[in-house]
């Protein structure tokens, strides 16, 4: 059992590398400082999406839907704003409690009527899509008016100043540190045994030397990408959400076992819909970060995402039929997702290629899925 | 006397933690039924197991012998392929489909590419014909009783030209004439030189039919004997092997205490608008208290419990109190917050997320209690794990084990773990020594006898007439959802327990 665990976890950083360096041998301004910006950029939106996911394929539910949720809710917030004359602010909210409110309309429809989360969602993909188109009336809908920057804009154009960001890194690091550090001491004091030192720093040490890593390299750019952080805030949520709160465990537990969690007394019903729930906060986050990154709302924006926010699940190791995943492993997979997109566009491969390349690793990733018993 | 056609030699099988079969040694031989008793856990199903394929050549010690040679069955399909078909109780039909489509799926007669319909039907009406069936090959199966499932399922194994059919527990979910009939045909297909091995608990039926019978205890083979060398009296001798005195250990019942579960008329129906399942079920449950619950299958146990769960049925009618409050539990968690809780006998598919680890399904139901300001504080979290971990003596190295990795009586441990962290005041348990070994089940007594210790009051289901009246304090046997009968420790007997089962005709 052991040598096969031990695999997995190395396989995924291994097959990063793999690419990055294939891409990098190829065409050396993938790693040059402007394109890994990009690419953490990219990266940010991908990821954000694949962790609102993470938590529906954790229940053993699978949203088809979110990449035209997506373009909705960027439009609906791009529409207020240039259509309106709404603040970025005020827009912004608004998509984002329209995006909440759909969502959880979803999940009432799931569980309430027990229609399968794919039927449901595959009916949103399409509703959603064509909202969308007559929402932005099919034309390109500037996310801010004249070319002043606002709020909207700056999701993806705004970078924290150099010391800001080592501020940052340095005050999230600590704050991992300080947590840990607690966690140990109450341990102690209700008499469970200390585990090794040395497994209790692996998780603060790893987490200090990737965020100042990461840094380092923006910084060799404009700085910190506003949109990086953003991600990071929803890292920080998800990862507590599914290790620290019931809600979390009970993702968890539905996933592996939905009648076993019901019998143990879950409320499965609102957990399912808080899911969703939760999964249109992120769609709504990821919709304004796209289309902010494309400048405008247009009919493509968010299209096929839904399908890079599963591969990334499933990449990194999030079982499809559920109960079983991690927050790194969906962040890695993602990563490896984006790494994919931002290289083959690096290299000017033709958008022809590119879908098939995407199928692919969809399809292989799925395949491991199945193979490993996980699904 | 014939050479066998199927022999077993030394037949090991482990389980993680649990010797589940031990040198065992059993043969069959062509023209014969040869019944395979033992109480449960005692090895019966591995034993099948093993030979119909489902475990693996290479999973278990020891050799099958089919003709002579050795016989190394990858899967069931092989095992199939050799000749050797399993009947269990849960039948491989599928409703939808007709019966003739049934009797040949995965082998439909072709022509040229495509189903050829009339041979179909043609031999799927000469095979119901052979057999007395008065059945339309056209009619789709879930039309059918569960008896003539049962005969189904063994046309279509011997149409594959099985030699040897495993009929596990064939009969228990048969009306007393259809178990008559299938004897019948079982003792034609003996004629024509089919080998069965036959497994039931019903002592009658094994003395009616069988040639030989071979005793199982604690995975180990204790006897084979020609049928009529042995009595009712011998055969269990060999499978209990003790004193039925040594196995329960019920404490001498305590004053009972306060009436903590009252339920008064409680008719059940399955859904909304349906008829009444549970029809007029009164009883009262006291602190302190152990309460049986018997019946046959389907008389309607573990839907009783699962209605005073909240977790099943629509209640037409009757009251249900819990100490002074009137309850309508409509779902687990509000049974759970008013002191009630439910063990169930599935405990693979409602007890346990099997691929999580045993403190996460320990504390499971009981969250709340470490949870504050929407935050686990797992230090408590697992602290009062590892209370339970080591009260329950589960056998595993640590809390961080997954529960899937667990023996039978290891998971019920954890399940009733479970169960017990949420402090309850009525445990309502159903089959609580299912397919757990003979250990395991001593254990789960001396936890029901701690619990009635503490002042809570348990509600227990059993199938075996021996445990219930071992471990309860009164006992209520339903018969086609009512209350059959009403015993208290005095009037305890078989007969008498077995005859308010059958009061009434769960099958009229």
């Amino acid at each position: 059992m052991k040598t096969p665990a031990a695999l997995k976890s190395l396989a995924l950083p291994a097959a990063l590398i793999a690419v990055a360096v294939f891409f990098a041998v190829r065409e050396p301004a993938f790693l040059g400082a402007r394109n890994l910006t990009q690419l953490l950029i990219e990266f940010a939106m991908v990821g954000t999406l694949a962790l609102g996911m993470f938590l529906i394929i954790l229940t053993g539910n699978i949203d088809l839907s979110v990449g035209s949720g997506v373009g909705l809710i960027g439009g609906i917030a791009a529409v207020l704003v240039t259509g309106h004359a709404w603040g970025a602010g005020a827009a912004l909210s608004a998509g984002l409690a329209v995006a909440v409110l759909l969502w959880t309309l979803m999940g009432a429809l799931i569980v309430k009527q027990h229609i399968p989360s794919f039927i449901i969602t595959l009916g949103g993909l399409l509703i959603f899509k064509g909202l969308f188109w007559l929402v932005i009336q099919s034309s390109t809908v500037p996310v801010s008016r004249g070319d002043e920057d606002n709020a909207y804009s700056l999701l993806t154009t705004y970078y924290l100043p150099q010391g800001a960001g080592l501020a940052l890194a340095g005050g999230a690091s600590l704050l991992v540190w300080a947590l840990c550090w607690r966690a140990r001491a109450v341990r102690q004091s209700v008499g469970l045994p200390a585990e090794a030192l040395r497994s209790y720093l692996a998780g603060p040490v790893t987490v200090t030397v990737l965020l100042v890593a990461l840094v380092l390299v923006c910084n060799r750019f404009r700085g910190v990408p506003l949109a990086l952080v953003i991600l990071g805030a929803v890292t920080a949520l998800v990862y507590f959400l599914t290790r620290h709160t019931p809600f979390g465990r009970y993702l968890y537990a539905i996933g592996g076992n939905e009648e076993a969690a019901r019998l143990s007394g879950i409320r499965v019903d609102r957990v399912l819909i808080g899911a969703f729930a939760f999964m249109g906060a992120m769609v709504a986050v990821t919709g304004f970060m796209t289309t902010a990154y494309s400048g405008a709302s247009t009919t493509t924006v968010g299209e096929l995402m839904e399908l890079d926010a599963i591969a990334a699940c499933v990449i990194g190791g999030t079982a499809l039929k559920g109960g079983r995943g991690t927050v790194w492993g969906v962040l890695l997979g993602a990563l490896i997702m984006t790494v994919l997109l931002n290289g083959m566009t690096l290299l000017a491969v033709s958008p022809e290629m590119k879908f098939i390349a995407r199928g692919a690793v969809l399809a292989l990733a799925v395949w491991l899925d199945v193979k490993l018993g996980r699904a | 006397m014939t050479a066998p056609l199927l022999e077993v030699r030394r037949l090991t099988k482990r389980f993680p933690g649990v010797l589940a079969l031990s040198e065992v040694t059993f043969d069959l031989r062509a023209g014969e039924i040869h019944a395979l008793c033992g109480e449960n856990g005692a090895g019966k199903s591995t034993l099948i197991k093993l030979l119909s394929g489902i475990h693996p050549h290479g999973s278990y010690e020891g050799e099958i012998l089919l003709d002579g040679q050795s016989a190394r069955f990858a899967s069931i399909r092989e095992a199939g392929a050799a000749g050797i078909a399993v009947i269990t109780q849960e039948f491989a039909l599928v409703d939808e489909l007709s019966i003739a489509e049934n009797l040949f799926l995965g082998r439909e007669p072709l022509r040229s590419g495509l189903i050829d319909w009339p041979a179909m039907h043609q031999r799927a009406a000469a095979l119901l014909a052979e057999f007395g069936l008065h059945l339309d090959p056209g009619a789709p199966v879930g039309t059918l009783g569960v008896g003539q499932k049962q005969l189904l399922e063994i046309l279509r194994a011997l149409d594959k030209q099985s030699r040897v059919l495993v009929l596990d527990e064939p009969t228990a979910a048969l009306p007393e004439h259809e178990v008559a009939v299938l004897l019948d045909h079982l003792r034609r297909l003996r004629a024509r030189g089919t080998a069965c091995i036959y497994i039931s608990h019903k002592l009658d039926e094994v003395f009616a039919i069988a040639d030989r019978i071979t005793v199982l205890r604690d995975g180990k083979s204790v006897s084979t004997r020609p049928a009529k060398e042995h009595t009712v009296a011998t055969v269990i001798r060999d499978m209990v092997g003790r004193e039925l005195g040594d196995l329960f250990p019920r404490a001498a019942p305590h004053a009972a205490g306060p009436v903590q579960l009252q339920v008064e008329n409680l008719s059940v129906a399955r859904t909304a608008g349906g008829p009444a399942f549970l029809r007029d079920i009164s009883f009262e449950l006291r602190a302190g208290e152990v309460l049986g619950i018997g019946g046959l299958m389907g008389a309607g146990r573990t839907e009783l419990l699962m209605h005073l769960f909240g977790a099943w049925g629509h209640r037409l009618g009757g009251t249900v109190t819990l100490g002074n409050n009137p309850c309508v539990p409509v779902s687990p968690v509000d049974a759970i917050a008013q002191g009630l809780v439910l063990a169930s006998e599935d405990r693979r598919r409602y007890g346990l997320v099997l691929e999580e680890s045993i403190g996460f399904n320990l504390s499971l139901s009981s969250l709340r209690q470490f949870t504050k300001a929407g935050v686990i504080a797992q230090a408590r979290e697992e602290k009062r794990n590892q209370h339970y971990f080591d009260a329950m003596r589960i056998k595993a190295g640590h809390q961080r084990v997954v529960a899937g990795t667990l023996s039978g009586g290891g998971q019920q441990k954890v399940v009733l773990g479970k169960a017990m962290m949420t402090n309850p005041r009525v445990v309502l348990l159903d089959e609580p020594t299912r397919g757990i070994d003979v250990g395991a089940k001593v254990e789960v007594y001396e936890l029901i006898n701690t619990l009635t210790a503490e002042g809570r009051a348990v509600l227990l289901v059993s199938s075996e007439l021996p445990e219930l009246m071992g471990m309860s304090d009164r006992i209520i046997m339903l018969s086609a959802g009512r209350i059959g009968g009403v015993f208290s420790r005095a009037d305890f007997s078989q007969e008498k327990l077995l005859a308010a089962a059958m009061s009434a005709n769960a099958f009229s």
